[in-house]
């Protein structure tokens, strides 16, 4: 007797419920799908620079009401994969989230590799990309409509780094690089630079990816004696330079090492020696309010900092993303329209694209100065002023 | 005169730390066939440990050291336990040792860097220990690394000695050379195989504690030490403890000569040419018996 | 099963499974490449280590090699001729290397067939910077998924073929003595040398092809990714958690591991590298014969219960 008056109740109470959904009734979440290397060489750069950003900003988002897709709010709904730092698995993961799972956006995964294996697929599918951890001319001469590079590209930061040595005299430059596409790519914008300049390079040597040891290359430049030492180097090179530079005594008045130099495990493993060491870098808590804010919120979230390179990169594309969406809605080509032919505010400035490349954010030299990257050059974008010569190490 | 100094000390410090890693993968190779191909995660655990107890409860590094070989000497008992003892006992042939504690060697690595990468993630840590350069006949070496190199050293003789004069070191060798031998003359292999193990792992942590004072870390950078092992026990012969020392040193200063009379994009070309012109000569590694 | 039988099996499900990509969506298709990818590696590996009991961790180098055929041959060459002359060119390499170094056994060959895949790549590193001022290039004109998957399923079924040949061969006879007892074989009149290098060279074709027709799916080759030696360390697992000596226990555990892997990295993306890690080390440790053991079990029946406990 209690089980049919239950029953009944519960068929009256499920009937009304299918009556008044419909009134009540919200879209279903917006589905934005990324693969990300969370283990493997490519997860230190990953875990610092992009996945953060990306559920960070999710979260923010969904605080305050869900993201605005053409005047109506939905929560965002992130769908994230492990790409194992492997390129057969970035490729698969993605065809799973825009061929299978079909989600309403996609993020781009971790580097200039992966990000090329992902652009066909882009294109295919018909996702915008926003990458902020792929630099190179190889990627932009692919002409993908769909991709769009946030990175500031090689030959604008080596043009900055060429004005800045003009500016202050030097004469004589030493590089060093790293034989990857990177590298390869950064002195070929440097060497340009500095030629047209009337810079001479007066010694350069590449080196392979995971040397363990520079000493007798920085001895034999130490000798050399140049005005500008210029390392165009991935992190862990990076560390290996400072340190056995530091050891050499090799001190010239331009220390310049390319990535790693903007992470906050630079500082804190090197603590009062980074002072002084120039690199990339593009922003830091004193470039703005809006970057005051976004730095607070990182830490609070993380107990970490971001990089002072690409981390604000990728918080600007999720920013442009979010505009384009309010805009065009989730109408992709719509949206790629939007974002290849609007200008866009983010905590880096204002930022366009031309032909997939963000033709806004000035190149700019990074200097450490008491426990901050600043941003030295050029004068419009500084944050505080450059120690030329740089102080002996410490 | 103080370039070739450096030059010949770079290889010899880099060298050491291949032999310290070297002796403790030789140690279980060359006594159960153990191919622990997780060798390298277990110095990773070294550094982070070191690392810790450098940056949360600011210890020195080099007095940490006593604590990180008991931590994973321990560990490396319990892993023998769990992981490896069976096989060494239901394996019907030596071949068939090597072929499954491969295969749970990788199961190890999986887990040990996936624990890693869970607990500490996967940004890179690193500190700051003895980086100060020091002068010696004209050459500047950077003292921390000078010190990894003296304890490294001192770490492979401590243990060359204990194989050769101590009485369990001898029980060690014994079993080296011929495992049942040692068993008919009462050598308890029971006690004595998880020992050594331990013992192996417990000198992969402290390489680890010792490079993390250079280095930085990462939950992956074990993986190239584990290589780097192997092909200096191949140098210098399966089961020679003597030949993993020599082997480290002679791999070390390949690499350093050789980055200097090559191209640095040379340099690993070279060490491998190296291996197989060795291999070519003496099949069985430099000092095998 | 009579070899006849096994290659017609062999065949029917080659058949079979050319009809998937007018079945499956593209992630299904891509899981079901990368199943048929490794179950080529896996059974060309045990072709030649199996049977001889060779630790061979050179599947990254002759991989990456055919890879950068590919790569090398992008503007103007055939996709099927780029398969080709990847699977030969690593062919021929296996077979100059081979009469180098497989005298050795044990270690010893396991390091320097490692140390291969390290020499190949810093090889290639440095003739592409030297002398084509890159490093990496870009497949501008990728083949559609279609063609990819027919060439890496007639990859497999060839290599699956070779194996059931080479098996009840006099190569395949040689091969299982010298896996034994070398000494003895070569008393007995076999040219181990010759055997070893031609079936090491064979298996290195199918490791080269199989390189060359997957790598088109990146777009973008480069030394460090495709020399990656994950890939010879998974060939390696895969073939040895199947059972080394069969053909079919590779293809199962190929498929298994790859199913496994996906499916923990989807419902797991945190852990499941420590999921399988544990799952790897219970099996080795409770079914140390591997997949084949069970394989047999299921074959056998009956017999196998009553041989377990007549023995």
């Amino acid at each position: 007797m209690a089980i049919t008056l239950f029953t009944r109740r519960a068929i009256l109470g499920a009937l009304a419920a299918a009556v008044l959904a419909p009134a009540f009734a919200q879209d279903g979440p917006v589905r934005i799908g990324y693969a990300i290397a969370r283990t493997g060489p490519w997860s230190a750069g990953a875990q610092v620079t992009q996945e953060p950003n990306y559920i960070m900003w999710s979260e923010q988002v969904n605080a305050r009401g869900g993201l605005n897709v053409k005047g109506k709010k939905r929560m965002i709904e992130l769908v994230a994969l492990d790409d194992r730092s492997d390129m057969e698995t970035v490729v698969r993961s993605y065809e799973k989230l825009m061929g299978s799972d079909k989600v309403d956006l996609i993020l781009p995964p971790w580097g200039t590799g992966a990000n090329f294996a992902v652009m066909p697929l882009a294109q295919k599918h018909g996702y915008p990309m926003l990458s902020p951890t792929a630099t190179g001319r190889k990627l932009l001469e692919m002409k993908n409509p769909y991709f769009f590079a946030l990175l500031q590209q090689p030959d604008r930061m080596m043009t900055a780094l060429a004005e800045f040595l003009v500016a202050r005299g030097a004469k004589t430059a030493a590089v060093v690089y790293v034989d990857e596409l990177f590298g390869l790519e950064q002195f070929a914008g440097l060497e340009a630079a500095l030629n047209q300049k009337n810079i001479q390079i007066i010694e350069k040597k590449s080196y392979p990816i995971g040397v363990k040891d520079l000493q007798p290359v920085l001895n034999d430049i130490k000798v050399k004696n140049p005005d500008a030492f210029i390392a165009l180097s991935y992190p862990p090179d990076t560390f290996l330079i400072t340190g056995q530079s530091k050891a050499i005594g090799f001190n010239p008045k331009l220390f310049y090492a390319a990535v790693g130099t903007a992470f906050p495990v630079y500082r804190d493993k090197f603590g009062p020696t980074a002072e002084g060491v120039m690199g990339l870098g593009t922003w830091n808590p004193k470039t703005g309010p809006a970057t005051k804010a976004y730095f607070d919120a990182h830490v609070a979230r993380w107990k970490k900092e971001p990089d002072r390179w690409a981390s604000a990169h990728a918080w600007a594309g999720l920013q442009i993303l979010e505009q384009g969406v309010a805009k065009a809605g989730l109408d992709r080509k719509a949206l790629r329209d939007t974002i290849a032919n609007s200008e866009f505010d983010t905590i880096i400035g204002k930022m366009r694209f031309r032909n997939g490349e963000n033709v806004s954010t000035p190149g700019v030299v990074s200097q450490w100065q008491s426990g901050e990257f600043e941003v030295v050059w050029p004068p419009q974008n500084a944050t505080a002023a450059a120690y030329y010569p740089k102080p002996d190490w410490k | 005169m103080a370039f070739w100094f450096e030059l010949v000390a770079t290889g010899l410090i880099t060298g050491g730390i291949y032999a310290l890693v070297a002796l403790g993968l030789n140690l279980q190779y060359g006594l159960m066939r153990i191919m622990n191909i997780s060798h390298g995660e277990f110095l990773m655990l070294g550094a982070y440990l070191t690392w810790l107890g450098h940056t949360v409860l600011g210890v020195n590094p080099l007095a940490f050291l006593p604590a990180v070989a008991l931590a994973l000497f321990v560990l490396g008992v319990a892993v023998y336990w769990l992981c490896f003892r069976r096989i060494v006992r239901t394996a019907p042939a030596v071949e068939v040792i090597e072929a499954r504690s491969l295969l749970v060697g990788f199961g190890l690595l999986f887990l040990v860097q996936n624990a890693a990468y869970l607990m500490w993630g996967a940004d890179l840590r690193g500190y700051s220990f003895l980086a100060e350069p020091i002068e010696i006949g004209g050459a500047r070496l950077m003292a921390n690394r000078l010190v990894i190199f003296a304890f490294a050293v001192g770490a492979s003789l401590l243990l060359l000695a204990l194989l050769r004069w101590t009485l369990i070191g001898k029980a060690v060798r014994a079993m080296m050379q011929s495992p049942v031998g040692a068993q008919l003359v009462g050598i308890d292999t029971r006690v004595l195989h998880p020992l050594v193990f331990g013992l192996g792992l417990a000198m992969a942590g402290v390489a680890g504690a010792l490079l993390s004072m250079v280095y930085e870390i990462s939950p992956g950078m074990g993986e190239p030490y584990t290589v780097t092992a192997l092909i200096v026990i191949v140098l210098g012969g399966l089961g020679s403890a003597l030949g993993s020392l020599l082997g480290g040193f002679l791999l070390g200063l390949v690499e350093a000569f050789g980055m200097h009379f090559t191209s640095l994009s040379l340099k690993m070309l070279l060490s491998y040419a190296v291996l197989i012109g060795v291999l070519l000569a003496r099949p069985k590694g430099l000092f095998a018996r | 099963m009579t070899r006849r039988d096994s290659m017609l099996a062999t065949l029917t499900a080659a058949l079979a499974l050319s009809a998937l990509p007018w079945l499956m969506s593209d992630f299904a298709l891509a899981l079901t490449l990368t199943c048929l990818m490794y179950a080529g590696l896996a059974v060309s590996w045990a072709m030649f280590c199996g049977a001889t009991n060779y630790l061979s961790l050179a599947t990254a180098a002759f991989f990456g090699m055919g890879a950068y055929v590919t790569a090398w041959g992008a503007d103007g060459l055939p996709y099927g001729v780029a398969v080709l002359l990847g699977g030969l060119t690593a062919a021929a390499f296996a077979a100059l290397v081979g009469a180098a170094v497989l005298h050795l056994r044990g270690a010893y060959f396991a390091v320097i067939t490692f140390g291969l895949g390290e020499l190949v790549r810093h090889a290639i590193t440095y003739y592409e910077k030297a002398y084509a001022g890159t490093v990496g290039r870009v497949i501008a004109e990728p083949p559609e998924a279609i063609p990819i998957y027919f060439a890496v399923l007639l990859l497999t079924a060839l290599a699956v073929l070779a194996a059931l040949a080479v098996r009840s061969s006099r190569l395949g006879l040689a091969l299982r003595g010298i896996g034994s007892d070398e000494e003895r074989a070569r008393t007995l009149g076999v040219n181990t040398r010759r055997e070893k290098i031609v079936a090491f060279s064979l298996s290195a074709f199918f490791a080269g092809a199989l390189g060359a027709a997957m790598a088109v799916r990146w777009t973008y080759i480069d030394p460090l990714t495709v020399f990656n030696p994950f890939i010879g360390f998974q060939t390696v697992l895969i073939a040895m958690v199947g059972g080394a000596h069969t053909i079919l226990g590779p293809i199962v555990s190929a498929l298994l591991f790859s199913l496994l892997t996906e499916f923990l990295r989807l419902q797991f993306p945190y852990l499941f590298l420590s999921l399988l890690g544990l799952l790897l080390i219970l099996l080795v440790l409770y079914l140390p014969g591997g997949l084949a053991s069970l394989i047999d079990r299921w074959r056998l029946g009956a017999r196998w219960r009553r041989w377990k406990t007549d023995a």
